[in-house]
């Protein structure tokens, strides 16, 4: 028989563990606010936009991956579609951004709901394919509708009149208000319910929980952040290319939140960071990058599955108890 | 008054006829023992009552109201509640909060579903492990929690599939404590099981089924000496 770890009382609530992550979360988003206090080369201010863009979209499919079980290979097919529904509304409708980045949040969550309906009963590979090819079919489509979208060449999209400083922290506070919306959201049953999704469908349904609603809001709300970070690359980036759906984005993404910690609201974020400055550190020793984090995520998926969130703990456990 | 009726249910797979014809009535608070040998079609049946398989003919009734269309999360919401033969648990929660899924996701508030959870853990002697991953439990300790999610709101008929089954036989005295105790406050329950002594012991009637089909609906100790249902057991003529 297993030997008792704890009792009931010190039993640590999935809430509770969720509270945790969040503060934690929140430290890293308060060291990252303090960055341009001692770096101001825009480079490196670019770098850390980008990283941000990133974490938005590891936190996003962390929701539907890491909480919920639903392994999509589609991520950043959905930050393509909310930069291309931003750039084209703007382009032919004179649609400003703000308006054009609303439109990308409904629209990205709109596709997702509706993905995550054709694919309800996929689990898996199957699921993986499934969502892998719909990503490919998306960029093509993007790539090919030279009339609409120019394909390969890009799509000028209108910037804001805002200095790099100011997109740092815009950026920044999409992300923490994104932090707090899943902090929210997980710590409530819904929290309980995509996790049970993840470890048992069928013990879930058993448990009365209503599977194709959550799962289709999993799906939904993940896709809906990825269109928001998409729009507001493309006004950042003041282009939009199919090159922002390829699958190598989606490996970065599955990169980061592996290495951070599936399933934890601080892992993916932090390690969004580490992962996109080091792929930019690496751009000099020639394209290694993803042989490179594909690496790491073979090594962190077998030996250390709870990424470095669980390192950190585990770190902190021990610092306590010596 | 009849709490189920399963009148002409009938499941083919291909060319098997997995679950025949079946028809019974379940009175509230019976516990009824559902005996067969393997590939009887006990399980089939469970999965037909428990919205996991839906039945090709036939007819169930929850309280005279149809079910045989209702899915799992449906039926679970009407009261339906099903534990498996294979145990099914959140292996990545822990056990508390695998109680807490149940309690919430039928209707009870965080407060409220926190204390049942802790009175359940207690009366199913789970306290010392409440705060591990339902994964790293025991085989039995599994078996237990699933107990415990299935009544975090008493059900109107639990159906369980094999529950002691490999079981530790302190896991088994305290299941079946926890049976005795909700049967004698008037609980509905279907068991499945092929430890014959504890059919007898908890079930005042049985059915025995054999090849998709009832063989037999009576007594406990009646079925048990039914020629029929030892030669489906022994697949050959009684002596």
């Amino acid at each position: 028989m297993t030997q008792p770890a704890t009792p009931a009382a010190g039993a640590q609530l999935t809430t509770t563990k969720t509270t945790v992550e969040f503060r934690a979360a929140l430290v890293a988003m308060a060291i990252v606010a303090l960055i341009p206090l001692g770096v101001g080369n825009p480079y490196w201010l670019g770098v850390l936009i980008v990283s941000m863009y990133f974490a938005i979209l590891a936190g996003g499919w962390n929701l539907l991956a890491g909480y919920t079980g639903q392994f999509s290979l589609a991520p950043a097919t959905f930050a393509m579609i909310g930069a291309y529904t931003t750039g084209l509304l703007g382009t032919y409708y004179n649609v400003p951004p703000l308006l054009g980045i609303v439109a990308a949040v409904v629209v990205s969550g709109l596709v997702g709901l509706l993905l995550g309906r054709a694919v309800l009963r996929l689990v898996g590979p199957y699921l993986a394919l499934t969502t892998l090819s719909f990503a490919e079919i998306m960029r093509l489509v993007a790539s090919n509708t030279i009339d609409i979208t120019r394909g390969d060449l890009g799509l000028g999209v209108a910037g804001l009149p805002i200095g790099r400083l100011a997109w740092y922290y815009l950026f920044l506070a999409v992300l923490v208000v994104l932090l707090i919306l899943f902090y929210l959201l997980l710590r409530s049953k819904a929290g309980l319910f995509l996790q049970a999704i993840r470890d048992d469908e069928v013990a879930a349904r058993r448990a009365g929980v209503d599977v194709v609603f959550w799962k289709t809001a999993a799906f939904t709300l993940s896709a809906a952040a990825s269109g928001l970070a998409g729009a507001l690359y493309a006004h950042f980036a003041e282009l939009v290319t199919p090159e922002l759906g390829l699958i190598a984005q989606t490996g970065l993404i599955l990169s980061m939140a592996v290495i951070g910690g599936m399933g934890t609201l601080a892992g993916p974020l932090v390690a969004a960071f580490l992962v996109y400055v080091l792929s930019e550190w690496l751009r000099d020793v020639g394209g290694y990058q993803l042989v490179v984090f594909a690496a790491l995520v073979v090594i962190f998926a077998r030996f250390f599955r709870e990424g470095l969130w669980g390192l950190a703990k585990a770190a902190v456990r021990r610092w306590r108890q010596a | 008054m009849t709490l189920l009726s399963v009148n002409g249910v009938t499941k083919r797979y291909g060319g098997l006829t997995a679950v025949d014809d079946v028809s019974f009535d379940i009175v509230a608070g019976e516990l009824v023992g559902l005996i067969g040998p393997n590939g009887s079609g006990k399980t089939t049946l469970l999965n037909i009552l428990s919205g996991l398989a839906t039945a090709d003919a036939g007819e169930i009734l929850l309280a005279d109201i149809p079910c045989q269309r209702l899915t799992p999360e449906q039926l679970a919401h009407r009261g339906v509640m099903r534990m498996f033969q294979l145990t099914r648990v959140f292996r990545r929660m822990n056990v508390i909060d695998n109680l807490l899924v149940a309690g919430r996701a039928l209707g009870l508030d965080h407060g409220e579903a926190l204390t049942r959870a802790h009175a359940l853990i207690s009366e199913l002697r789970l306290d010392a492990v409440a705060a591990l991953d339902a994964g790293q439990l025991s085989g039995g300790q599994m078996k237990l929690l699933e107990f415990g999610v299935c009544f975090m709101v008493p059900p109107r008929i639990a159906l369980l599939d094999e529950p002691f089954a490999a079981v530790h036989p302190t896991m088994k005295e305290i299941m079946g404590a926890f049976i005795r105790a909700r049967h004698a406050k008037g609980q509905t329950f279907i068991l499945v099981s092929h430890d014959m002594p504890v059919v007898v012991e908890l079930c005042p009637r049985a059915i025995c089924m054999n090849a998709g089909a009832v063989v037999i609906d009576a007594t406990t100790r009646e079925v048990l000496n039914d020629a029929r249902v030892i030669e489906a057991y022994l697949g050959g003529h009684a002596a």
